[in-house]
């Protein structure tokens, strides 16, 4: 007993690298024994689900990736996600970005996804990539009335008004639902405050797990639903393998990285109670010295 | 499930790869291979903004509306659209922005700041009044704290109300400085201060989460675009 009290005071010094080398080497472990947690939708990301489910056929979503490559590993699973429910259940996908860095976001998962799943799905009539556009709040304010008013073109150059996907679309209070995944300033907020609120529109929103407590006062009344962080896209991912059991596979991306999230949790766990029972048995030998 | 090593033959992944690994080297100690990879992604980083803020801003917004002609650069059989002479406004605030490289002109670039600072609070404040005021309260205590459903009550979604508006009221009593934190208002200040804790500790753990999803990110990069191990 005494021996390991030891080892646990000696412990309080532990060099820092070799936390981060046994987090990294557990990641790894589970990621390469494919390790995962069937999960299932909460009350909080449920909703989007249900919403996407309930709208007429045909109605536009427009999807908003603010987000940049250093937060895509939490962010990019929920866009490819929405963007199989939405191919799959029907209704055209518009794609633009308050960030610089959105249209790269953006053609990845075009690529991943509406080219390499859905082969017989088109650009202009199925999906619609509008991009990029500077100004944030105010880009959001100029297109309450009409898209037109900032984007003359799709991304490939063809005009908005040749695009099956818009037809029935002139400001953004046309759309069935407007999803932003955001990974900071300019994101959801912004389309809550300048568009959800103003228009009435219904706004969904995915968000960092930095982000999440800031968002989750905005539900249920001003957002529809929130994804937080991989764990809600592992959500919605759970809520389609349900609901679509013969096109997505049971585990996707989101749900592959729980796995190895729950025992890095664990890791982090660990070392937190060894850490303070350490300095308290420490505490206690100087006490009692 | 552990597949075969297979080594990605995109260029791409590799040097995105080798970079991952120069920045975690970081993790044992400053280097000059992390300095590399920092100086690369500074450099990167700056040429990218660039080069998007001229060709979805000033090319679109400025170059195209004063010289529509300009447009056939890009799309050969474009038909021109006509000049629009109020883009000047935005240019002349933007070159005026430009003047505080110049000390003795520095002040000219007031103007522009002034401009865009009074834009977005004039536009702004009018939006955070209605959606983090107005409705904020209005979703604390609008919901009623006894909701019921066909007359069945709910008493989770009643003792969530209930939290959320105790947590409310309470965290705002803390921050009432004007009447000291004593007896029974001193207690509900504590309470306050036991909700903003326990706020902290959800925001450090939702920070960490995604922390730990970031490293998950990059070894799924590692260990299955790049060595193709991961099925």
């Amino acid at each position: 007993m005494r021996r390991v009290a030891d080892i646990l005071v000696r412990a309080e010094a532990l060099d820092r690298r070799w936390i981060y080398l046994v987090l990294a080497a557990s990641v790894c472990a589970a990621l390469l024994s494919g390790l995962y947690f069937p999960d299932r939708p909460s009350d909080v990301v449920r909703p989007i689900y249900d919403h996407i489910e309930a709208l007429p056929a045909g109605t536009p979503v427009l999807m908003s990736l603010d987000y940049s490559p250093s937060s895509a590993p939490e962010l990019e699973p929920m866009a490819e996600a929405l963007t199989r429910h939405l191919l799959l259940t029907g209704h055209p996908v518009c794609y633009v970005s308050l960030w610089p860095t959105g249209n790269n976001m953006i053609a990845r998962v075009v690529t991943r996804i509406c080219e390499a799943e859905f082969p017989e799905a088109a650009e202009g009539r199925d999906w619609v990539r509008l991009g990029f556009q500077a100004g944030g709040e105010m880009f959001i304010n100029s297109l309450r009335d009409s898209l037109t008013a900032r984007y003359a073109t799709d991304m490939g150059g063809a005009s908005l008004s040749s695009l099956p996907a818009l037809s029935d679309v002139r400001g953004l209070g046309d759309f069935g639902l407007i999803v932003s995944l955001s990974a900071g300033m300019p994101g959801l907020k912004e389309w809550i405050l300048y568009a959800g609120d103003v228009l009435e529109v219904p706004v969904a929103g995915g968000c960092t797990g930095v982000g999440a407590p800031q968002f989750f006062p905005y539900y249920p009344l001003q957002l529809v639903g929130l994804m937080g962080a991989l764990k809600g896209a592992a959500e919605y991912e759970a809520a389609l393998a349900a609901g679509y059991p013969e096109a997505v596979p049971r585990v996707q991306r989101a749900t592959q990285g729980m796995g190895p999230q729950a025992v890095a949790h664990v890791v982090i766990v660990a070392f937190i109670l060894l850490g303070n029972l350490g300095l308290w048995l420490a505490r206690r030998r100087k006490e009692g010295a | 499930m552990i597949a075969a090593v297979h080594l990605s033959t995109e260029l791409s992944v590799w040097v995105s790869a080798l970079l991952t690994l120069m920045v975690f080297s970081f993790l044992y100690r400053d280097n000059p291979l992390y300095k590399i990879a920092e100086h690369v992604f500074v450099g990167v980083s700056a040429a990218y903004w660039m080069v998007v803020g001229f060709w979805t801003t000033l090319w679109p917004q400025v170059i195209l509306k004063l010289a529509p002609a300009a447009g056939r650069v890009t799309h050969p059989d474009a038909a021109p659209g006509t000049v629009d002479p109020t883009a000047l406004i935005p240019l002349a605030l933007g070159l005026l922005m430009l003047c505080r490289l110049v000390p003795s002109w520095a002040w000219l670039g007031r103007w522009p700041t002034a401009f865009v600072i009074g834009t977005t609070a004039g536009y702004g404040l009018v939006r955070y009044i209605r959606s983090d005021f107005i409705y904020q309260i209005r979703a604390t205590v609008g919901h009623g704290l006894v909701p019921t459903v066909d007359g069945r009550w709910l008493w989770q979604e009643s003792l969530a109300a209930l939290l959320i508006l105790v947590g409310t009221l309470s965290g705002i009593v803390y921050f009432i400085n004007t009447r000291q934190h004593r007896g029974a208002y001193g207690g509900v200040a504590r309470l306050g201060l036991f909700f903003m804790l326990v706020t902290f500790g959800a925001s450090f753990g939702s920070a960490v989460m995604a922390r730990v999803a970031l490293l998950i990110g990059r070894f799924q990069h590692l260990l299955g675009d790049w060595l193709g191990l991961l099925s």
